[in-house]
């Protein structure tokens, strides 16, 4: 346990008594109980008043229901209320051992990153009507939200080329798990599952969980050159194999022969869960386009923070032949009783409160909020913002690696091109060195594989995203490949 | 007043030409796409997003959002769905540097106040639940419940045992048995009373060796406290099964009665409800669970540790977890803000909590329970679920009819239609963050519409932006995405 | 087909019986009153042809707005036809649930599983009490 128990959890438990028949005088001003009860209305006066009308002499009687022997009879053993002003005090000093990309020069990525926030998606998530809401079980008081997510819908359609998405899902990495599930049911083959080995770890892991207990055969075929043998795939896909997994650009960054491998899986009869980076399809195909029936993503690069994680934006899409298969929540466009046009939740037979055991899914929400800041951020930067950034993307991390590979200390660990990440090797396999060396000079320089790959322990990968600037970039370079230090480096985050 | 030229749809706005965003020239050397990446991966437009101005998308989402009731703008009784008052300095926290802009894959080094704030919330859940271990991983109660019974499976295969059988309630949520589904298990459900209790002899009549876990809300969907809580426990106990609590009911009993001490093995809690949310219009949660410790090492990874040099880490090399169900740690900016309410309130003030939650809910059903009639009985803990069965039968006025005349009113509806064991189901759950003179003011609208002429209530709304939609239109003919 | 002289199963599916050659086929429908019940009709999955069923087998499944109903197959056999358009024209239902609203055809491989099966007498008074 933490703390000392003096320091706090000393406190008795109140207890109102319903008073006697008059209430207390008007003047009578109750003694301050404690810091601890910052969102309560009931005073005194008004708890007596509602336990004569319920009948009850007391909360305490309230709770009568909860037999004896199962109460809990000792104070929670927790740090005592804090107000505002102390707990954000508390807060920051928290925050303050503790550094985002707000202070260090971000090339850290797979998965997530460290894309520009327009100020308006704040603005507009800021809406107490947008974020203290919920699910809009009463469409007549849910018009905003509902038809947000319609336009979210409708925007996925667009940049995934399929024709339905729904109104999202947790994150990638489960929306990965949900598309191998709907690829297993949407088939009538439900044995085997092959999975890149270029596909995130952390998805693949997902989808492992997923599957543990669902008598399917997860084969992950291995990318040691950074892409998938397209030949060495398609021998692994049976007649019993649901769905292939491929990531585009994949986990390393790398480009896939993406067209091939939806070919090789639909002459098998496999169906192609992929999954991609939003941001790339303002200049790579859509995976509408090369073939895929199920496209899945992490929404978070559309205008969300990165948060350690979460929360984060789940996207699915799919060909309409599977949309009966689809998990979680769907809008629709329909019209009122006065033949107004407008938006309701539908398709709801598919869901757990309906279907109960035989659901599509669980899944019992959607990440509407990040779903939202999706939406502004696709309707700020529309097709020509899309593209710009795609191509600042692209631009900057292919200047950056080839610097890296003039080096003497670095190469490319893979010989296929790249979108916005790259993997590089350090000839001198010293990462965890060079990781500490980048923090010291206020850079988070990219993340180590070697726990997911072992053949990769010696490797980086670095994400550029539109925000780097050339400086940043070079003095990247220059940390990277600098002497080990005799003296402490200066910090470079003054250069941002 | 109402604005609609600015809500029609954002494909309707798009105007060719428009821009919102301007970005910075490229400061490397450009260099042509088709000697950067192969033509076969490159798309020959980008996506028809539409074309808008940033006044345009402001205005557009703005007046969107007028259109929404929300907890900051109305009295929001939904039951099972705990809208109290989302505080507003828990927002602050959750963006404040340090916190809301960590990479998730940031050194550990560089990130020792965020894991510690982490490490103190595994332990504050633990506390609160009576559950020794504690994972941050799930990103929603129903992904916590699916890696609670993840769990359960795992420890089951390790110890080599095949148990396929899940118990629920018939008053369960239905992510109950799709979460059993997804585990790969089958659920079998018990029979409950007329008071929303667990009817024992269905309960021993499908109870046998076979059973794995069983699934229970307490306080339950109906929000009385399960009387025979202990007995159900001790007998799947006695079989070798598990118990695991639906946390979605915390809200009730927070200082007064721990699931671990009342017999469950396993439970998630739902922060975005039990420590005030937001709900974000429909997510993001949370989903934390909290085992035994006999169940600790199949949790979810990764777990927050702390040294004996008072350093914190992440654990990965947990050979029996279950692994992950997403990417990444967990919603940590759905922690940060459970965290700051939790700090906000103190042992004390999480009971108070409960106890005006509880407080509230008895003071409503004692005043609706004359003109509704409340199946479960007098008392509730913190919701209670009412029935229009006889307002149904005498005047043909149903659940759905009374819920959409409330909006009229200015009120949400309460959850309507569940559980299912209640007959045109009413739930209502005020929580503790209204005041008596909302409580009193809803008391009295519900009864004055009960009073109501039908046809007026048939045709409810009236006064909202839409009336009913054509729900079955949008079944049948689905349009869910806009069209050109 | 006369409502009268149809076989019910007491789940709600009609059964007319008819001679193929050799064959005894089963046309299955589903009754007036089950499609009133479910009321408002979105959608129909229905089963393949040559799928083998067992009474009380869910082989159908139809859907309301809010609801999701099996429909059980009523005789032992194999699946030999489908009404392939009655999805796209589930208002076939209300207006000739014992005619233009078959669902299926089974060939029936047991005729020991007719025996369960109720006439319409029995069936209506089934209904009536189900009503109440």
């Amino acid at each position: 346990m933490w703390g000392t128990p003096d320091g706090h959890a000393t406190n008795q438990v109140l207890t109102f008594v319903a008073s006697p028949a008059k209430s207390p005088p008007k003047t009578h001003i109750p003694p301050p109980k404690s810091a601890s009860m910052p969102y309560l209305y009931n005073t005194p006066e008004d708890v007596a008043e509602m336990l004569t009308a319920i009948g009850a002499k007391s909360i305490d009687e309230l709770f009568e229901m909860v037999p004896e022997d199962l109460r809990f009879k000792r104070p929670l053993n927790l740090p005592a209320a804090q107000g505002e002003m102390e707990l954000e005090g508390t807060l920051r000093a928290m925050a303050a051992r503790s550094t985002g990309v707000g202070t260090k020069v971000c090339f850290l990525g797979g998965g997530a990153y460290d894309h520009f926030i327009p100020a308006v998606i704040d603005t507009v998530a800021g809406r107490s009507e947008f974020y203290t809401s919920y699910t809009p079980y009463q469409p007549e008081v849910s018009q905003g939200n509902l038809q947000a997510m319609f336009e979210f819908q409708s925007l996925m359609t667009r940049i995934t080329g399929l024709d339905v998405s729904n109104s999202s899902l947790y994150d990638g990495g489960s929306a990965a798990a949900e598309g191998v599930l709907m690829a297993l049911h949407g088939s009538s083959r439900d044995g085997r599952v092959v999975v890149a080995e270029s596909v995130h770890p952390e998805y693949r892991s997902a989808i492992a969980t997923y599957l543990a207990n669902l008598g399917v055969e997860i084969v992950t075929v291995p990318t040691p050159g950074g892409v998938v043998d397209v030949k060495q795939l398609a021998a692994e896909i049976t007649p019993q194999t649901a769905c292939v997994v491929l990531q585009q650009p994949n986990f390393f960054g790398c480009l896939e022969d993406a067209d091939a491998i939806c070919q090789a899986a639909h002459d098998a009869g496999a169906l192609v869960v992929a999954a991609f980076d939003p941001i790339s399809t303002g200049i790579l195909k859509r995976p509408g386009d090369y073939g895929a029936d199920i496209a899945i993503a992490e929404g978070q690069n559309l205008g969300s923070p990165l948060a350690y994680g979460g929360p984060y934006l789940g996207i699915i899409a799919c060909r309409e032949s599977l949309v009966r298969r689809m998990p979680g929540r769907i809008v629709g466009r329909t019209t009122d009783r006065r033949g107004k046009p407008c938006y309701t939740l539908t398709l709801q037979t598919r869901e757990q409160h309906i279907r109960r055991e035989k659901a599509t899914s669980n899944v019992c929400s959607n990440q509407a909020l990040f779903a939202l800041r999706a939406t502004v951020y696709l309707s700020l930067l529309g097709p020509q913002g899309l593209r710009d950034t795609a191509e600042l993307c692209l631009q900057k991390s292919r200047y950056l690696a080839d610097e890296l590979a003039a080096t003497d200390r670095f190469e490319l660990a893979f010989d296929a091109p790249t979108f916005k990440e790259f993997v590089v090797r350090d000839r001198e396999g010293k990462v965890d060195e060079l990781i500490a060396h980048g923090l010291t000079a206020g850079m988070l320089i990219g993340v180590p594989l070697g726990n997911w790959y072992p053949d990769l322990a010696d490797c980086l990968l670095i994400a550029v995203t539109e925000k780097r600037t050339r400086a940043e970039l070079d003095a990247l370079v220059k940390c990277l490949t600098a002497k080990p230090a005799r003296t402490r480096e200066k910090p470079l985050a003054a250069t941002r | 007043m109402r604005n609609t030229r600015d809500t029609k749809s954002l494909f309707e706005l798009s105007k060719p030409g428009r821009r919102a965003t301007l970005l910075p020239k490229c400061d490397v050397p450009a260099r042509p796409l088709g000697s950067l990446l192969p033509a076969s991966v490159l798309a020959d437009l980008p996506p028809q997003l539409p074309e808008l101005s940033e006044p345009a998308v402001v205005r557009h989402f703005v007046n969107l959002s007028t259109q929404n009731m929300s907890v900051d703008t109305h009295f929001y009784p939904l039951g099972s769905c705990t809208m109290k008052h989302n505080p507003k300095r828990n927002e602050r926290a959750a963006a404040m540097p340090g916190f809301g802009d960590v990479h998730p894959y940031a050194p550990e080094a560089a990130i020792q106040g965020l894991l510690e704030l982490l490490y103190d919330m595994q332990q504050y859940l633990s506390e609160i639940s009576g559950l020794p271990a504690c994972s941050l991983h799930p990103a929603a109660g129903a992904h916590g419940e699916l890696a609670a019974l993840l769990v359960a499976a795992a420890y089951f295969r390790d110890r080599g045992e095949k148990r396929t059988k899940v118990l629920a309630p018939d008053s369960a949520h239905g992510t109950n048995p799709a979460s059993a589904a997804m585990a790969g298990f089958d659920t079998v459900t018990v029979k409950t009373l007329k008071t929303g209790a667990v009817d024992l002899d269905d309960f021993r009549a499908k109870l046998d060796d076979n059973i794995a876990v069983f699934m229970i809300t307490n306080p339950n969907t109906v929000g009385i406290f399960e009387p025979s809580m202990k007995i159900i426990a001790d007998e799947v106990h006695a079989r070798g099964g598990l118990i695991y609590l639906d946390g979605a009911n915390m809200n009730a009993i927070l200082g007064v009665a721990r699931p671990g001490d009342f017999g469950a093995d396993m439970q998630h809690y739902n922060p975005h409800k039990t420590f005030s949310g937001p709900h974000g219009g429909g997510g993001p949660g949370a989903g934390p669970i909290c085992v035994t410790e006999a169940l600790a090492p199949y949790l979810p990874m990764p777990i927050v540790r702390k040294s004996s040099s008072g350093q914190f880490s992440l654990d990965f090399s947990m050979p029996k977890s279950i692994g992950h169900l997403r990417a990444f740690f967990g919603n940590t900016g759905v922690l940060v803000r459970a965290y700051t309410y939790i700090r906000a309130h103190g042992p004390d003030g999480l009971r108070r909590v409960s106890e005006h939650a509880v407080l509230n809910a008895n003071y409503l059903l004692s005043k609706i329970k004359h003109f509704l009639p409340v199946p479960q009985g007098e008392r509730c803990m913190h919701e209670f679920v009412a029935s229009g069965a006889d307002l149904k039968a005498t005047k043909g006025v149903s659940a759905m009819d009374l819920a959409k005349r409330l909006l009229d009113y200015g009120f949400h509806a309460p959850t309507v239609y569940f559980p299912l064991t209640v007959k045109e189901a009413i739930m209502i759950e005020p929580t503790e963050s209204e005041s008596k003179e909302t409580l009193d003011a809803f008391a009295e609208v519900l009864f004055r519409i009960t009073e109501e002429d039908p046809e007026l209530l048939h045709e409810a709304p009236h006064s909202t932006p839409i009336s009913r939609p054509n729900e079955v239109q949008a079944a049948r003919e689905p349009v869910l995405s806009w069209k050109s | 087909m006369k409502p009268e002289e149809l076989l019910y199963a007491k789940t709600h599916e009609w059964v007319a019986l008819s001679t193929e050659g050799a064959d005894k086929i089963a046309t299955v429908g589903i009754s007036a009153f089950a499609v009133e019940a479910l009321t408002d009709l979105v959608f129909m999955e229905l089963p393949k042809v040559g799928r083998q069923v067992q009474p009380e087998e869910s082989f159908c499944e139809i859907e309301s707005v809010k609801a999701v109903s099996d429909i059980y197959a009523p005789v032992a056999g194999e699946v030999i036809a489908v009404n392939s358009t009655l999805p796209d024209k589930l208002e076939t239902l209300n207006h000739d649930p014992y005619g233009a609203g078959w669902i299926a055809k089974i060939k029936i491989t047991d005729e020991s599983s007719l025996a369960s099966l109720l006439t319409h007498a029995a069936y209506q008074k089934q209904c009536e009490e189900e009503a109440h």
